[in-house]
């Protein structure tokens, strides 16, 4: 078997153009580059690293972005009052609601680029009325990721990424995943992407998985098209119009292919004894297990398999699926073990991505330059072990400020009860608190694929 | 008989977003029942044995009727009965004056009829009829609240008007009055947001007052949010609509009424499924408010808690964005 080192040696060799660099984000490169294994570094040293890391961000947001630097002056915290790792937590957390808070049109432009941090590029937009696609666009141009996520609750979130913090989002998310399926990922593979191409779209379900491409020689796309706000509209929220119509028609008969080409695609790897991997939206890999299963077909892969999921467990319109039934399900189906089945917390708010341990699928915090919160009912960070409201500081965000409260409830725990790894957990449940919409990006492709499966 | 320049002067003509809503909640719900008729030969109706609705008791009496009582007989538009709600009815007529109608000022007057309502009022699915049944029956659909709140103001001699949109609800609401029934879940999902919320509006002093009476404070409280008080509005604070349907209207207009009327035909029990659910969340919510030490006390840590301080954002023009 590949020793660790050698493993995510290889890993960097594939990936290291998304990595960042000593002389652009020094802090980062020391807290993220630099540790192999970035869920086993000594307490200690990561608590330094976060400090450096999360202050520096802190400072760079404070100095560049107007809106944010005047919520600190309400707050009365300036970068000086941030000496240690308990201070952190003053660091002024702004709602995830706010990113939901944009205008129409040419107005849309000027938002996103108040929001942003930092110098802009020139960026034309060429419409009278531009549509929210046409300043996504036009943004993308000059450089800038436009990214959203969440049109469940009738509004996407929307969040600008220079080049630097997208290329951390997908360096964080590959540093977060290889070395929990430690020994199965190689580069001479073969990959699904169970998302949207995310070379095609910037909904961020499937956008950070860019790097899949590098990380993975041989890698498939389950949704193969280009999405926009206009489409999720016509898919998901219901828009009627003939133009809908046919979109929804098209988008139907794709998606009934796809479940079919993905069971292809399984069978032909099988037969070749190949190494694979399926990541993305567990309703997609759901609806192939139930086809298979329809069939009275299964699969063995073993070891040579692996799953990672992430974006929400609503499986079907009537049940939500325990993480571990699906698990069972996958190692029953597929034939790929539990330890290789794991689920990733992440959300287009953040550039970290909490990532289940094999042992005992625990979600394992980024904690040297990222750090979870669980704030109680008055916003306070509660204690490790209660229910609260998820928050967090995000040390990769460079263009927006990625110190953020979510409408997300968790328990923050510690350590893992089940593995050696010393840094702290969010136990695998995660619901929404009262009074947030529903979401989830899985969410988002589950019901714009319930709505193309006609389910 | 009314012209047809009367009726689209009333409003009772959906507009083109209310039209292209209940066109669309039309459709999914019978896509909804004939892909699902299985499901509804059983959901349709209640077991024997099963838990039944019981409506609660109305909480207030019914104020008598004097022929001398003052009323607002102005055709003015805003002022003059509509669809479903005619303030000439005796029973809004004597309840506008127990209220106060022509004692207090219009403000007065309108934070007083907001509060009967809001307190007093509980949502029930059913069938839309006229404004008096609503009030002595003591519940009915928000737009039934709505309905008897906007036709006090207008015994009042205050304008009032509708606000409607679409939204998606939030988890608590969907989890009490869509999940409970699999075939309100199906359509709920397959239209992605139910086809309309709304709140009433009244004219005082050269503004549009908001008044978010459909939901009581204890259904509020079940879902943990703040309680809406008079003037305002529930959209853009702990609600978003969908964009672009947001509609005023004098009148709820033709064909919602024969919505909510097929629907109590074709799936009874599925509409008691949820009114069941109704009354559990008020009864959660009801202890919530308890707990709490009251519904003052419940709304200003629910204010605290969703009040998180958000950044303040004054767009300011940038020479990097380029408009050609």
């Amino acid at each position: 078997m590949i020793d660790f080192n050698t493993y995510m040696d290889n890993l960097h060799k594939n990936i290291s153009s998304y990595a960042p660099q000593k002389t652009e984000q020094p802090e980062l490169y020391e807290s993220l580059f630099k540790p192999k294994d970035i869920y086993r570094i000594p307490l200690d040293e990561a608590e330094k690293m976060q400090l450096k890391t999360i202050k520096a961000a802190f400072i760079h947001h404070y100095n560049n972005n107007p809106f944010y630097h005047n919520f600190c002056k309400e707050h009365s915290i300036t970068p000086e009052d941030i000496k240690t790792n308990d201070d952190l937590t003053k660091i002024p957390l702004i709602p995830d609601k706010f990113f939901k808070d944009y205008p129409e049109g040419k107005e849309y432009a000027t938002w996103i680029a108040n929001i942003y941090t930092g110098e802009l590029p020139k960026i034309v937009i060429k419409q009278k009325k531009p549509t929210y696609d046409d300043v996504i666009d036009a943004f993308h141009e000059a450089g800038i990721y436009v990214t959203y996520s969440s049109g469940t609750g009738g509004r996407h979130t929307f969040i600008p990424r220079d080049k630097t913090t997208f290329l951390n989002a997908e360096y964080t998310l590959a540093k977060s995943l290889v070395p929990m399926i430690y020994p199965l990922w190689k580069h001479d593979s073969y990959g699904y992407l169970l998302m949207p191409n995310p070379k095609l779209n910037f909904i961020f379900a499937g956008k950070a998985l860019e790097i899949y491409f590098d990380a993975v020689k041989n890698v498939e796309v389950a949704i193969d098209r280009k999405i926009n706000t206009e489409l999720i509209e016509m898919t998901m929220h219901g828009k009627k119009g003939l133009k809908s119509k046919i979109v929804r028609h098209i988008a139907s008969k794709g998606a009934k292919n796809m479940i079919d080409d993905i069971i292809d695609w399984l069978e032909v790897r099988d037969k070749a004894n190949d190494t694979i991997t399926l990541v993305g939206a567990p309703y997609i890999l759901y609806a192939v297990m139930e086809k298979l299963k329809q069939q009275g077909r299964s699969f063995n892969f073993g070891e040579r398999g692996g799953v990672a999921t992430g974006g929400g467990w609503k499986i079907h319109e009537h049940k939500r699926m325990p993480v571990s039934d699906f698990r069972k399900e996958v190692k029953d189906v597929l034939g790929i073990p539990e330890k290789f089945c794991l689920d990733i917390y992440g959300m287009v708010e953040g550039n970290g991505w909490l990532t289940q341990c094999p042992e005992g699928h625990y979600l394992h915090a980024p904690y040297s330059f990222y750090k979870p919160l669980v704030l109680d009912e008055e916003f306070k960070p509660a204690e490790y072990g209660e229910w609260g409201q998820y928050a967090f500081l995000d040390g990769a965000a460079r263009s927006y400020p990625g110190f953020i409260v979510t409408g997300d409830k968790v328990r923050l725990l510690k350590r893992c009860p089940v593995c050696d790894r010393p840094g702290p957990v969010l136990e695998p449940e995660v619901k929404r608190v009262k009074g947030a919409d529903v979401r989830g990006c899985a969410e988002e492709v589950r019901r714009m694929l319930t709505s193309d499966l006609g389910d | 008989m009314m012209s047809f320049h009367e009726m689209k002067d009333k409003d009772y003509i959906p507009q083109k977003t209310q039209l292209m809503m209940m066109i669309g909640g039309g459709f999914g719900l019978a896509k909804t029942l004939l892909l699902n008729l299985s499901d509804l030969k059983k959901l349709r109706i209640i077991p024997p044995n099963s838990e039944r609705y019981i409506r609660p008791t109305r909480p207030y009496d019914l104020p008598s009727f004097e022929s001398s009582m003052k009323l607002c007989v102005s055709e003015e538009k805003y002022l003059r009965p509509t669809l479903h709600c005619d303030h000439h009815e005796p029973e809004v007529i004597a309840l506008a004056h127990q209220l106060g109608a022509y004692k207090k000022t219009d403000k007065e007057f309108a934070e007083d009829a907001f509060h009967f309502v809001k307190e007093n009022m509980t949502l029930e699915i059913i069938a839309f009829n006229p404004v008096s049944e609503t009030i002595k029956r003591g519940t009915g659909t928000c737009i039934h609240l709505i309905s008897v709140f906007i036709a006090l103001c207008r015994a009042a001699g205050i304008k009032a008007r509708y606000k409607m949109f679409a939204m998606n609800m939030i988890k608590a609401w969907y989890d009490a009055v869509v999940d409970v029934d699999p075939l309100v879940k199906k359509w709920y999902d397959s239209m992605g947001y139910f086809m309309i919320e709304g709140e009433g509006e009244i004219y005082i002093d050269g503004e549009w007052i908001v008044a978010h009476v459909g939901p009581k404070a204890e259904r509020q409280a079940a879902a943990g949010i703040p309680i809406t008080k008079f003037g305002e509005d529930s959209l853009g604070r702990w609600f978003f609509a969908i964009p672009g349907s947001i509609m005023v209207m004098e009148s709820i207009p033709f064909g919602l009424a024969g919505a909510i009327r097929g629907l109590s035909k074709i799936a009874p029990g599925s509409m008691e499924r949820v009114n069941i659910s109704i009354q559990k969340q008020i009864a959660s919510g009801k202890k919530i408010i308890a707990d709490a030490g009251g519904v003052e006390a419940y709304d200003k840590n629910a204010r605290e808690k969703m009040e998180i301080k958000q950044p303040t954002l004054q767009l300011q023009t940038k020479d990097e964005i380029v408009f050609s």
